[in-house]
């Protein structure tokens, strides 16, 4: 008692959740524990890529240049694999986890936001309190989207940060280029259109399986055909980024990579002491970014206007 | 609408040519009904299983809408009157993942204007239920208490409840029924309650509304019914008991048993008693072609009927 008193003003001055917010809080917990949880794990993710988990990589880069990445990648027999270990693989990672987290959004709308509670009663329990049907459904989708909006919005930042730190620790090819299209605004809004287009699954089907299905397979084909089709570039792979390459000597000369390999002879005959190495931005990053963003904005508007029409169907008023 | 609150406030639900569909080339759950209630009255919502109980509740809490007809609720169109109405539905549906505690807090969060929360906390407590026991582990007479204290705690002008007290205990059942009583008793509720057991509702009812086929057999005070009707026994056929309307006759001994809406005093010739209120219902059910009958209190005023 006497330990706790100190900390409840300290409480209160946080407003606490009341009405439908509490609501959608409390019969949700479970799933924004889940959600608090993957988002954790992911930022703890991309903060040990971002600091501890870099130096081996960054070491063998400043030591043998472009080499040193290879060998780094090509350490592991599973290359290429989401579980191969290797700092290239995993700087992917994040990516494929924010694309499941992004369907995951759309299968919980469609389920247990919206359908379950059609099911069994529950969302009428709710219009025949204090509560209209319009209310309820704009707590439903308001209060997940907060959530979700700030879980990715932070992983988004955090990825941004690594890629500017660190991308220069990947395998030339097509993963860096669509690793970096594939994280920006447009990262943010998908998880929204799965939430909208959930939402509208769900109070349609009124029934939770069919309602999980065509929900995933919708924001499957939707997170399918982002990939690489114009304007959408949610894995855009073509061309390869640019990347500029240098060996610096110890005069501090940048010269062209001598392809000494891990040669310490060639390295020292080359007069070589670091290399630097980067990715080019590309001048269309953010006019696609933006106009994806765009379109899945509006879509996602688009979408929520469809479920409160349903609802209306649905419902009285 | 303003002018007629006097008259209004004494109506709590008030149908006119009420139909409701489900779907729309389904056959009419309620077809062309028109009645009103009384407020503050207990009213037995009676019929048999598919008579349109449950639809004419779910329309009447503002969840489903008319396909024809007009339904006002406390004066007003029912979604509106959301606020002051309580509604338990058939299956009672709650939130299994809350406990009993967190449940009430919903109704508190839902109804921040109404929550009566002692009261609600009261009518678990009767129930000797831990609060911190969740809603999944209840069974289910254990379910409606609590869905029964949610629709309470509310405290409604209105109260809407389908099959209430189909899975409670008797004793249970006695309880919940006086503390609905009490509440139509001190704050004049309105309670409208479905059933398909007839005697279930007789000794808690002042009011009694017959459904069947989706249509009103019968509405009106329960008194003023059995006051209607007689049972009569003796010789004779059913055309002998003109001018009275045989509602349901059958051969009894040498002659017969009859169920009849009196025109009068009845002929001496036939030995008469007051039916019971399952005799009443069960004779209607039996009869469908027999005209409805309500009560003047129980019919829509004619001057909204004309409109």
């Amino acid at each position: 008692m006497s330990a706790a008193a100190p900390t409840a003003p300290a409480l209160r001055a946080l407003p606490a959740p009341r009405g439908l917010v509490w609501t959608v809080l409390r019969l949700h917990r479970t799933a924004l524990w889940i959600w608090t949880g993957f988002v954790v794990l992911t930022a703890g993710l991309l903060l040990w890529l971002y600091g501890p988990g870099a130096g081996h990589t960054q070491h063998l880069l400043d030591t043998y240049g472009y080499a040193g990445v290879q060998q780094d990648a090509w350490s592991s027999d599973m290359i290429g694999s989401p579980f191969s270990g290797s700092y290239n693989d995993l700087f992917q990672d994040p990516a494929s986890l924010l694309n499941i987290a992004s369907f995951a959004v759309a299968v919980f709308a469609a389920g247990s936001l919206t359908s379950r509670e059609l099911e069994n009663g529950t969302a009428r329990l709710a219009w025949t309190q204090s509560v209209t049907p319009a209310r309820w459904l704009t707590a439903k989708l308001a209060v997940p989207a907060l959530v979700v909006t700030v879980g990715t919005g932070l992983l988004v930042v955090l990825y941004r940060m690594l890629w500017s730190a660190h991308s220069n620790l990947l395998l030339a090819g097509i993963g860096p280029r669509a690793l970096y299209f594939a994280i920006g605004p447009a990262t943010v809004a998908a998880p929204l259109f799965g939430l909208a287009l959930g939402a509208v699954v769900g109070l349609a089907l009124r029934r939770t399986l069919p309602a999980l299905a065509v929900a995933g397979l919708a924001q499957y084909a939707v997170i399918a055909f982002r990939a690489n089709s114009w304007p959408f570039q949610g894995r855009y792979q073509q061309p390869e980024l640019s990347v500029r390459s240098r060996a610096i000597t110890s005069t501090g000369k940048e010269i062209p990579d001598p392809g000494c390999y891990d040669s310490h002879a060639c390295l020292a005959r080359h007069d070589v002491v670091g290399f630097t190495r980067r990715y080019l931005p590309s001048p269309d990053y953010w006019p696609r970014q933006l106009l994806e963003t765009g379109v899945l904005l509006a879509a996602t508007v688009i979408l929520v206007a469809v479920a409160f029409g349903v609802l209306r169907k649905r419902s009285t008023s | 609408m303003s002018s007629t609150s006097t008259t209004r406030s004494a109506v709590a639900v008030e149908a006119r040519g009420l139909t409701v569909r489900h779907g729309r080339r389904s056959a009419p759950a309620l077809d062309d009904c028109s009645f009103r209630l009384p407020a503050g009255r207990v009213s037995a919502l009676v019929g048999p299983n598919g008579a349109g109980k449950s639809t004419l509740l779910a329309t009447a809490a503002g969840l489903l809408r008319p396909s024809a007809g007009t339904l006002t609720v406390l004066g007003g169109e029912p979604a509106e009157a959301r606020e002051r109405i309580a509604y338990l539905a058939q299956d009672k549906p709650l939130h299994p993942q809350l406990t009993i505690a967190e449940t009430l807090r919903l109704g508190a969060e839902l109804n921040p204007a109404r929550w009566d929360a002692p009261h609600a906390a009261a009518i678990v407590e009767q129930g000797s239920l831990d609060p911190g026991t969740k809603v999944r582990k209840l069974s289910g007479g254990q379910r409606t208490r609590v869905a029964l204290a949610l629709a309470l705690g509310k405290r409604p002008d209105l109260m809407l409840l389908d099959e209430p007290m189909a899975d409670l205990d008797p004793l249970a059942r006695h309880e919940l029924l006086g503390t609905l009583m009490a509440d139509a008793a001190e704050r004049g509720t309105t309670v409208l309650m479905s059933s398909h057991i007839v005697t279930e509702l007789a000794d808690a009812c002042d009011h009694l509304l017959l459904l069947g086929g989706g249509r009103v057999r019968l509405g009106g005070g329960l008194d003023d019914l059995l006051l209607a009707h007689t049972v009569v026994t003796g010789r004779g056929t059913p055309a002998d008991l003109a001018p009275h309307l045989v509602v349901e006759s059958r051969p009894a001994g040498r002659g017969l048993t009859a169920l009849i809406r009196d025109d009068g005093p009845v002929d001496e010739r036939w030995q008469a008693e007051r039916p019971s209120v399952e005799e009443l219902v069960l004779a209607h059910l039996r009869s469908p072609d027999v005209p409805a009958l309500l009560t003047p209190g129980t019919t829509p005023a004619p001057e909204a009927v004309a409109r």
